[in-house]
């Protein structure tokens, strides 16, 4: 897949693979428990971090209701820092915008750091095709672009890669170095740490994304553990930030905010190592730096969620915390999404931005469990709106006949209380003969999805309607 | 219309002309009461010193305290001997960097290919997490605090605040405007191999703070 060949429409087909896939089953199994329990932790050494919550999303709020006012003023405080801002309405032309920029750059290599944003614009892709050498910096990402690949996870893009494929990936790839060495974790990163240096001195331009962009003084913020962006951004001649618009915050107060809340949600961290606020190109007298510096402000869509069942999705700060809680996300890795952001935000934004059609899908799967809203820094719906979701894909005839023609049945027995109880009674009588008093069921036509995996208890005593009726169930 | 007008036209289409008042006294007042303070955000006196120290400690930064800056250069060379560092340092032209270095080789300029110890002064310590805050500039260049392969950086005591709140009102009091402000919380790190946590990926493999006073 790729941002611009999404394999989203197939999601199902995808699922499958990853599920028999040994090497994905494997990297997931050891990936997620350690994110939970790092934010459980964060959470419980601040007490007001729900209440930070609470401000977040109200910040948030009153910055989407005053959009236009704050992209306003951020703009005025780029330029009068001597940067440059360039609206770019879709992912195409944030395309043409790069390229543009890294041509009159001369540039041959482009650094780059961890952007979302230019996933989504399939940046890499094509730049490679205009004949210019993309390097991710980010170690994960620096991984996947080396294995072909589009990160599986928005802060972990490597999460589904295991350590002997990341061993045998740099032996094939860094060719110049002894091919007896010894590789272990520590290694392996003082080896990419190597390589990347002297790729950071090369480049012309770098890119990173922007995790915020503050109206009140033109910055763009960037939080990394890595310190990639900053090489990315410090030592090129040009400095392109890719941002989509809400990502604004108005002032330094509220973006200390987002922050207090950001690393604490995303890897249980207070901070991130690294917070670099950014503006406009080095000043004068900087004997480092970039000498020009562009702000790319995409919409691609969003500006189509203001005003909609979607909106609070413009509130996502990208930390990941709803995918490492979501038993989905954590059985079929991200890859199986089929564009560029999986999990449950992934759910919910996928279809706003290439269409109900390709997405509709992923709000599909879930078993609104509701982890993901419980741990959501921003407080952000998402169940509410994949049900939103599969409410549209249903009016405009997109699910599947199967699955019409079973709400078309459901809605027809639910809505007859006395063909529901006999239905029920039947249903019940008939499973318990089937048990032939073993208790469970290893098979049961058309439930395969369950019975493949588990079995199913069979009904004991009579259905819950009459139990209640006979006043036996304790109210 | 320019893709500006038509982005600007479809937000105030669906979300309104936006309430000016209200985004103007937001912009303009700095108010703290748009979020609770954390409690680790409001420490004092000797306190919030150590609460600095303790939780650079706890990202795997190491500190020591210092009385005066005339005492930089011994204790640099010490930490430069106890760590098998060659006798040599690379900062920017911070005044505090005016002096006398011994037997440390002093060099000045923005940070190359290969910098085994680099020297900054961070302008601000953040309490609430252990962090510095650095400005960049010829004082300070940006690339020294993240080539070195170990950054050494001095802290005015003084200039440790207790939280988010006191660091931006501090910071806005200086009137500085540098092409990049650092939020510096440890050394660099990466879990992205295996999921396992393994210090020294791009940046820095070692963070040094001297708090001064």
């Amino acid at each position: 897949m790729s941002a611009l060949h999404p394999t989203t429409p197939r999601f199902k087909q995808n699922v499958r693979e990853a599920l028999a896939n040994p090497n994905i089953q494997s990297a997931m199994a050891t990936s997620g428990s350690g994110f939970v329990g790092r934010r459980a932790a964060a959470r419980a050494a601040m007490p007001e971090f729900d209440a930070l919550r609470d401000a977040a999303r109200d910040m948030k709020n009153h910055t989407l209701a005053n959009l236009a006012l704050y992209l306003e003023r951020y703009e005025e405080e780029v330029l009068a820092a001597g940067g440059h801002v360039h609206w770019a309405e879709t992912a195409e032309d944030a395309r043409r915008i790069v390229l543009e920029i890294c041509r009159n750059a001369g540039a041959k290599t482009v650094n780059k750091g961890k952007t979302m944003i230019s996933e989504e614009c399939g940046i890499n892709d094509w730049l490679e095709e205009n004949g210019i050498r993309p390097v991710e910096t980010d170690l994960g990402e620096y991984i996947i672009q080396l294995r072909g690949e589009v990160p599986s996870h928005i802060i972990a893009p490597a999460i589904h890669v295991t350590v002997p494929e990341v061993a045998e990936l740099f032996r094939a790839k860094h060719g110049h170095l002894a091919a007896g060495r010894n590789l272990d974790h520590a290694s392996m990163q003082a080896e990419a740490r190597a390589v990347l240096r002297e790729k950071y001195f090369h480049a012309e331009v770098g890119i990173t994304g922007a995790n915020m962009l503050i109206a009140e003084t033109g910055q763009s913020v960037i939080v990394t553990n890595e310190g990639n962006g900053d090489l990315s951004q410090s030592l090129p001649k040009v400095h392109i930030v890719m941002a989509s618009l809400e990502k604004i915050v108005p002032t330094l107060e509220d973006a200390a905010t987002v922050l207090r809340i950001l690393a604490r949600s995303a890897t249980g961290q207070e901070m991130s190592v690294y917070t670099t606020f950014s503006s406009g190109p080095r000043r004068d007298t900087d004997p480092d730096g970039p000498e020009e510096y562009h702000v790319v402000l995409l919409d691609n869509g969003r500006t189509g969620m203001l005003g909609t069942d979607f909106q609070d999705m413009l509130r996502c700060i990208r930390c990941g915390a709803c995918m490492n809680h979501c038993p989905v996300y954590q059985a079929v890795g991200g890859h199986a999404y089929g564009w560029v952001y999986p999990g449950p935000m992934g759910a919910v934004l996928t279809p706003s931005l290439i269409g109900v059609e390709q997405g509709g899908q992923l709000p599909n799967a879930s078993t609104f469990c509701g982890r993901c809203e419980s741990v959501c820094p921003m407080r952000i719906p998402l169940p509410k709106m994949m049900r939103h979701w599969r409410e549209r894909e249903f009016e405009r005839n997109l699910s599947p006949s199967a699955v019409r023609w079973g709400l078309a049945f459901w809605t027809a027995l639910a809505t007859r209380p006395w063909l529901y109880r006999n239905a029920t009674w039947v249903a019940s009588l008939a499973l318990r003969m089937m048990a032939m008093g073993r208790g469970r069921l290893a098979k049961i036509p058309l439930a395969g999805g369950w019975t493949d995996h588990r079995d199913f208890p069979a009904p004991q005593g009579g259905t819950f309607q009459s139990r209640w009726k006979s006043g036996r169930t304790v109210r | 219309m320019s893709a500006r007008d038509n982005i600007l036209a479809r937000v105030r289409r669906a979300a309104g002309q936006g309430d000016k008042v209200a985004v103007a006294a937001r912009l303009g007042h700095h108010r703290s009461d748009h979020a609770p303070i954390p409690v680790m955000a409001t420490t004092e006196g000797m306190a919030r010193i150590e609460q600095f120290m303790k939780k650079a400690r706890a990202v795997d930064a190491s500190v020591s305290r210092i009385a005066s800056l005339d005492d930089l250069p011994a204790a640099l060379a010490h930490e430069l001997r106890s760590r098998n560092l060659p006798a040599a340092i690379r900062t920017g032209m911070d005044p505090a960097f005016e002096r006398d270095w011994g037997t440390i080789e002093h060099s000045t300029g923005p940070g190359r290919l290969e910098e085994p110890a680099t020297l900054s002064r961070a302008e601000f310590g953040l309490a609430e997490t252990g962090t510095l805050l650095l400005a960049s500039g010829a004082r300070n260049p940006v690339t020294l605090t993240f080539l070195g392969e170990t950054h050494f950086v001095v802290l005015d005591a003084e200039d440790i605040k207790a939280g988010f709140e006191d660091l931006w009102a501090g910071w806005r009091a200086r009137s500085l405007d540098p092409r990049t402000v650092n939020l510096v919380t440890g050394p660099s790190r990466s879990a992205d191999i295996g999921q396992t946590l393994q210090l020294g990926a791009h940046g820095p493999v070692a963070l040094h703070i001297f708090v001064v006073g």
